[in-house]
């Protein structure tokens, strides 16, 4: 208990002091023009207590025997006393140009701005951060010096990259399924394009369609090349671009309903619950078990009811039907949008057509889910083993990360769309816009700098996933991922060499990012 | 200013708001400490009386008043309420304010921990590798002479050379498990006409008469979160103590028997060949790997499996209700692993102290850890905070009151203090990359089909640190 | 979407099939269901909530589910089975586990969680507002540098931070025998402190980014304005800025408070053996014992974990309101 008080004591402590502090830096640095004697006295006393702090905490040897005899305090005050003398005496005889002091002062005014952020980066991160390319050069205890070859056993080990397998990207369905969508994107374009007169019009929709595609071809990819590195490469892919369009989508509409804030909570809320339970409530959705007994896992529950619906039993049929009904309507829309003219109605509701045709053809032949049939013919539960089967267990486990973090985009990208000014949206209805139109023209365009700060935020976050690949398979089954591999090289082993190689592979990989992202700002600005 | 003034001042309005809201917070939180604090008075007031009511046992004892922190993984209510229950005991004794912190991350943690200056007077290693590396770079103090009489009056020589390195004693054990027991129901066994399987060979040839007569002989799982594949190992150690002699099985663990060796590969293969019998194993989806290894009781009692390997402290995870080898109909009782050679080797593992700092009351406490007086309580004050069954404790310290003990209990300790050799879980023993590392997860590679035994046991050579 | 289907299924006539091959009739179902799906972003959104309810509250029936159900039975059989108990939440919040049992650990998190949400919004608005509006030498570079340094996964820094902590900071002249003492030993290894200190550290990069990126777009012309009047950057930034960036704070306080409020490793780090300073993250976690013997108590853990992170995002989300930069901005 005295520990919570003290803990509240140091926040009172902590906000007063640095409230103080930037207080009196920030008056005194607005003396830098009228009284640079007082500056420099006070910047002597400062610097002059903080050398006799030092000087007094001199150690020698193996023993700490204090270097230099007399209290701390003597020489705290002897120092401050000292120094602050020296630095009026050079304040008052040498005091420097108008413009140099007009200079000093807007530099030391940034500084009162900055330098509390900078010393907690510096003691918080940047030390740390040289400790740790300086032990990656190092050997497991740390002493024996090893040069790059840390790095090497990183990038020539099979675990973590292995490009044996690319051969199996062409014959993959998902390889297939993309080059389709790219072809369909492409002679929509073509087609637009030609009614345009241009060679190729990329509107809206088909950049969606190529975005899937592109999805479709990187999990193609990342299914077939394997390794700690791609997989973690496949998260930040997959993860970034379906959380952040997840998380638009939520803001966007939840913009317009009336119950938004509630609608919002509940996709909010998986980002308040800790990383031990998310563990828990997805090993609860995936979690299978023995046939023969009934599934406790929702997921598998629902694929192995699925596996009861045959033919034979009627289930079937009903689905069959509600199947049937569901593709008739999409076709009639697609003839719709055909005769309007509405590339993307009839676009997007062929493609939805297609995987509705391909379940009514496996309800009614091979049948769905989990539906192994039994000695007697009464169909037994084929349960999924979503964690264990090696490679798209990889996607489920990003599942959990995408259902954790859409939320995250959601409230950054409600915010900047709170932030669109309503007289430029009310001008756009004016106009006689529509939603779509009002959201293209107007919402989209101003809000696109915060979707790339969300973008990159996710990025750089997903690139560091630890939490839940260590709490659902700590690496196993082929979903390891860099952080995981370094907090197990580093914790786990104390291998500080291999470990710190790993950290600084991890921070060279986003770097890159946050640099793009910075120009872009810049430009931007 | 190119805005009108009202608006200002709503701004203004709304950023008091957020100020206020944030220091309300604050203002909550800190009445609930001091409402808390309060509490926390009552509660040492109220142990202080206590105290002062106990008979006098403090004659100004020296150690009165000095402090000793404990930091171990053992943290339920029941183990951790147990184990900080002994040392309450023991320090009504002696005045040594002692408090016990369990975590579940405990031994990842205590790496860092020591590392970075913060270590514990005492930490429990479930671990004696683990033991072992922290000794090896000075962390840890060597027992005085008279801590390690003071052991040796408790332990045989069999449990305290687990926490020997190089000859040097750093380590006192303070709790055993027995890890060679075949979990079953006698009354099914004897109704379906099957025997306790007295060797090997016997328990492969009952597994086929079961499989023959419908029934699943095992109940196997090896998930378990980060330690997934510890089951696997446990198998295999089990197994490397019955096919080889004991000084294999200490060259194996001291990493100069090869894994890659036909002596432990063979072992895999024996694993696998069972596990992999179509009919064998009661598991989800069909897949030991994806069965979380906690799962296994429900199955057992519910008669899907006839058998389940597992140690001593399984019996906790056994659906609440199940009664233990009381002779009753659904009893659930356990059988030594059998054997393969006809000898009774023991699986064994368990938790030994060691003590980061060199204070006399850190040496008295560490004492009682070693003690058979610290087992009793500790059992008595488990045994009462799981309400009945067994406590999942044990302790292989000799001279313990045997009354404390269930009977099932009683016969777990009789074959831990009969056995001819007993051995320490090997993955234990291993450097961490090896035990807590590639042992789990390339064991489970290969029980999930995604290695065979060749790749996987070559793995495990290439990354033990050398 | 399956509702949509349904109610568009209603609205048409018998023999759908058909429909379809007659000449006039794509047209007006077209249109009907054209009209319908023009409704349907409102339907997407309550899926989505919907699917993303789901596990969370399977989560929250098995909490009220006894240990062996949870492990033999679906949560949703309990809805015929009955059978429903209080237990694991009397065992959560009564569990003496550790010193000071969940309550304790809870305001623990208050200690943690409320001054790491706080002081690092207020110096990284500091720092953002110079990066954005004072010019001085080396801006940008000091700018990249320290957003760069998002890319640094933090567990490297735990255990330099925690000798520091442990140890204060010291360094041995290379050559001789003496040793500078730049940090003193605080001993502050174990308590809360080292805790928020740590998160605020941590918090930094990102709490920059964010809130630079909000800052720099503010109108230029309001501090050229101000500036014309006299006032210097501190006012500036306490009377324009701040109440501008209201929603981005707000956004970046529900963030900090909820990581810091679940972060499980740096507390454990910071803390080591000193259970009494525990957090209700590690106390949860734990409870479930060595080998997950009471795993079940996870469930309820998870929602009296959840709790306080879910009253803060209902008091802050009211921060995020339309119209704050109402004709302040230029399109």
């Amino acid at each position: 208990m005295t520990a919570l008080w003290g803990a509240f004591a140091g926040v009172v402590i902590a906000v007063g002091a640095s409230a103080a502090v930037f207080w009196v830096t920030h008056r005194l640095f607005g003396l830098v023009e009228r009284r640079w004697a007082v500056v420099t006295a006070t910047s002597g006393v400062l610097a002059g207590g903080a050398a006799g702090a030092v000087a007094s905490g001199l150690r020698s040897g193996a023993d700490s025997t204090p270097l230099l005899a007399g209290s701390q305090l003597v020489w705290i005050v002897g120092g401050a006393a000292v120094f602050g003398l020296a630095g009026a005496a050079v304040g008052l005889l040498r005091p420097p140009s108008a413009k140099r002091t007009s200079a000093m002062q807007s530099r030391l005014r940034a500084l009162t701005f900055v330098g509390p952020a900078m010393l907690f980066v510096a003691l918080g991160l940047i030390i740390p951060l040289l400790r740790t390319i300086y032990l990656s050069l190092f050997d497991k205890a740390g002493t024996g010096f090893r040069g790059l070859a840390n790095y090497g056993d990183i990038f020539t080990n099979a675990q973590s990259l292995d490009l044996s397998g690319w051969a199996g990207i062409f014959g993959s369905q998902l390889f297939w399924g993309s080059v389709i969508l790219f072809a369909f994107a492409l002679a929509i374009a073509l087609a637009r394009g030609r009614r345009r007169g241009v060679a190729a019009d990329f509107s809206a929709s088909t950049v969606g369609i190529g975005i899937g595609g592109g999805l479709l071809l990187s999990f193609a990819v990342f299914a077939n090349l394997r390794g700690t590195v791609m997989n973690n490469l496949w998260w930040v892919v997959a993860v970034t671009f379906l959380s952040t369009a997840l998380g638009l989508l939520a803001a966007v509409i939840a913009d317009r309903t009336k119950r938004e804030s509630f609608a919002k909570s509940l996709i909010f809320l998986p980002m308040a619950i800790s990383f031990v339970g998310a563990g828990i409530i997805w090993r609860f959705m995936y979690i299978a078990r023995p046939p023969q007994k009934s599934q406790t896992g929702l997921l598998n529950a629902i694929w192995v009811w699925f596996g009861t619906l045959r033919p034979s039993t009627g289930g079937a049929w009903i689905a069959v039907a509600v199947l049937a009904t569901a593709t008739a309507m999409l076709t009639a829309l697609c003839a719709f949008g055909v005769r309007r003219r509405q590339s993307a109605l009839a676009i997007g509701s062929a493609t939805a057509a297609i995987p509705l045709l391909w379940l009514i053809y496996r309800f009614i032949g091979p049948g769905v889910g989990g539906s192994i049939l039994g000695p007697n013919g009464e169909p037994i539960a084929g349960t999924i083993l979503f964690v264990q089967e090696s490679p798209f267990n990889n996607v489920w486990l990003m599942v959990v990360l995408i259902w954790i973090q859409t939320g995250f985009a959601m409230v950054i990208l409600s915010a900047a769309i709170k932030a669109v000014p309503s007289d430029l949206i009310e001008a756009a209805r004016v106009d006689g816009a529509d939603e779509r139109q009002v959201f293209f023209g107007v919402t989209l365009p101003t809000i696109v700098p915060t979707i790339t700060v969300v973008m990159t935020a996710m990025i750089v976050l997903v690139m560091k996933v630890f939490d839940i690949v260590r709490v659902m398979t700590n690496g196993n089954f082929g979903t390891q991922v860099i952080a995981n591999e370094m907090w197990q090289r580093s914790f786990t082993e104390f291998n500080l060499g291999l470990g710190s190689a790993l950290a600084v592979v991890l921070f060279l990989g986003v770097v890159p990012v946050m640099g793009l992202n910075i120009r872009r700002m810049q430009r931007g600005e | 200013m190119t805005h009108p003034t009202h608006q200002r001042t709503r701004r203004g309005r709304r950023a008091t708001q957020l100020i206020g809201v944030l220091f309300a917070f604050t203002l909550i939180a800190a009445a609930c400490a001091s409402d808390d604090d309060d509490d926390a008075a009552a509660t040492t007031a109220a142990a202080a009386a206590t105290t002062a009511a106990a008979p006098a046992t403090t004659e100004a004892d020296p150690l009165e008043g000095t402090k000793v922190t404990v930091f171990g993984p053992e943290s339920s209510d029941e183990e951790a309420g147990a184990l900080r229950d002994a040392l309450d005991h023991f320090a009504a004794q002696t005045g040594i304010e002692i408090t016990y912190t369990g975590a579940r991350d405990a031994a990842d943690q205590i790496n860092a921990q020591a590392a970075g200056g913060n270590p514990p007077d005492i930490f429990i290693f479930p671990q004696p590798g683990k033991l072992a590396d922290f000794a090896r770079d000075g962390h840890l103090i060597a027992l005085p002479d008279d801590v390690i009489a003071s052991m040796n009056e408790h332990w045989t020589p069999a449990w305290t050379a687990f926490g020997d390195v190089d000859g040097t004693q750093y380590g006192i054990p303070n709790k055993s498990d027995l890890k060679s027991l075949v979990w079953y129901k006698p009354a099914l066994f004897e109704s379906k006409g099957y025997g306790v399987p007295g060797t090997w060979d016997e328990l492969k040839a009952l597994s086929a008469e079961m499989i023959a007569n419908g029934d699943t002989p095992f109940c196997i799982g090896i998930e378990s979160g980060p330690a997934t594949g510890w089951t696997f190992t446990d198998w295999v150690e089990d197994l490397m103590l019955r096919f080889h002699t004991p000084e294999d099985y200490d060259a194996w663990v001291a990493g100069d028997l090869a894994f890659s060796s036909d002596e432990v590969s063979g072992v895999f293969n024996e694993v696998l060949d069972l596990w992999n019998t179509p009919g064998m194993v009661f598991a989800a989806g069909g897949s030991i790997a994806a069965t979380p290894f906690g799962d296994n009781g429900q199955p057992l009692v519910d008669n899907d499996c006839m058998m389940h390997r597992q140690a001593s402290f399984y019996a906790a995870f056994i659906p609440e209700g199940t009664v233990f080898a009381d002779g009753s109909a659904d009893a659930v009782d356990t059988f030594y692993f059998p054997s393969v050679k006809g000898d009774k080797p023991v699986l064994g593992a368990g938790t030994l102290v060691g003590a980061f700092r060199d204070a006399p009351e850190v040496w008295e406490v560490m004492k009682f850890f070693g003690s058979s007086e610290y087992a009793e309580v500790r059992q008595r004050a488990q045994t009462e905070r799981k309400g009945g069954g067994l406590s999942g404790f044990l302790s292989a310290a000799t001279n313990q009151d045997p009354s404390v003990y269930q009977p099932l209990e009683q016969s777990f300790l009789s074959i831990l203090q009969n056995a001819d050799v007993v051995r320490f879980d090997g993955s234990d023993l291993m450097p961490a990359e090896v035990g807590a590392g590639t042992f789990w997860t390339e064991g489970t590679a290969v029980v999930n089909g995604d290695k065979n035994v060749a790749e996987a046991t070559q793995a495990i050579d290439e990354s033990w640190p050398r | 979407m399956s509702s949509a289907v349904d109610a568009a299924e209603a609205e048409q006539p018998a023999g759908s099939g058909s429909a379809v091959r007659e000449r006039q009739g794509p047209d007006r179902i077209g249109r009907a269901v054209y009209r319908f799906l023009r409704s349907i972003p409102v339907w997407v959104l309550w899926l989505m909530v919907i699917i993303w309810s789901v596990p969370t509250g399977s989560l929250f029936l098995n909490s009220f589910r006894h240990r062996d159900d949870q492990r033999a039975s679906g949560w949703w059989t309990s809805f015929t089975e009955g059978n429903w108990t209080l237990e694991n939440y009397t065992d959560v919040l009564s569990s003496g586990a550790q010193t000071g049992g969940l309550w304790q650990a809870l305001l623990n998190s208050f200690a943690i969680a409320i001054p790491a949400t706080i002081i690092p919004i207020a110096i990284a608005a500091l720092a953002a507002y110079a990066f954005a509006w004072i010019p001085f030498r080396g801006r940008e570079w000091i700018f990249i540098g320290t957003v760069s340094l998002l890319a640094l996964p933090n567990q490297v820094a735990l255990l330099p931070l925690l000798q520091m902590f442990s140890g204060g900071a010291h360094w041995s002249i290379p050559g001789t025998e003496i040793v500078v003492t730049l940090i003193p030993d605080f001993s502050l290894a174990g308590t809360a402190t080292a805790v928020w200190l740590t998160h605020t550290a941590f918090a930094l990069p990102f709490a920059i980014f964010l809130l630079h990126n909000y800052i720099s777009t503010l109108p230029g012309e309001l501090f050229e304005a101000a500036r014309i009047d006299g006032a210097d950057h501190f006012t500036i930034f306490w009377r324009i800025v701040v109440p501008l960036s209201v929603p981005a704070l707000a956004a970046f306080a529900i963030f900090q408070f909820l990581w810091t409020w679940n972060d499980y490793l740096i507390a454990l780090t910071m803390l080591g053996a000193a259970g009494e300073n525990y957090p209700a993250t590690i106390k949860i976690a734990s409870m479930a014992g060595e080998f997950g013997l009471r795993e079940h108590l996870l469930s309820a853990g998870a929602f009296v974990q959840a709790g306080v992170p879910m009253l803060v995002f209902f008091f802050l989300q009211r921060f995020f309101v339309r119209g704050l930069l109402a004709g302040s901005v230029k399109s």
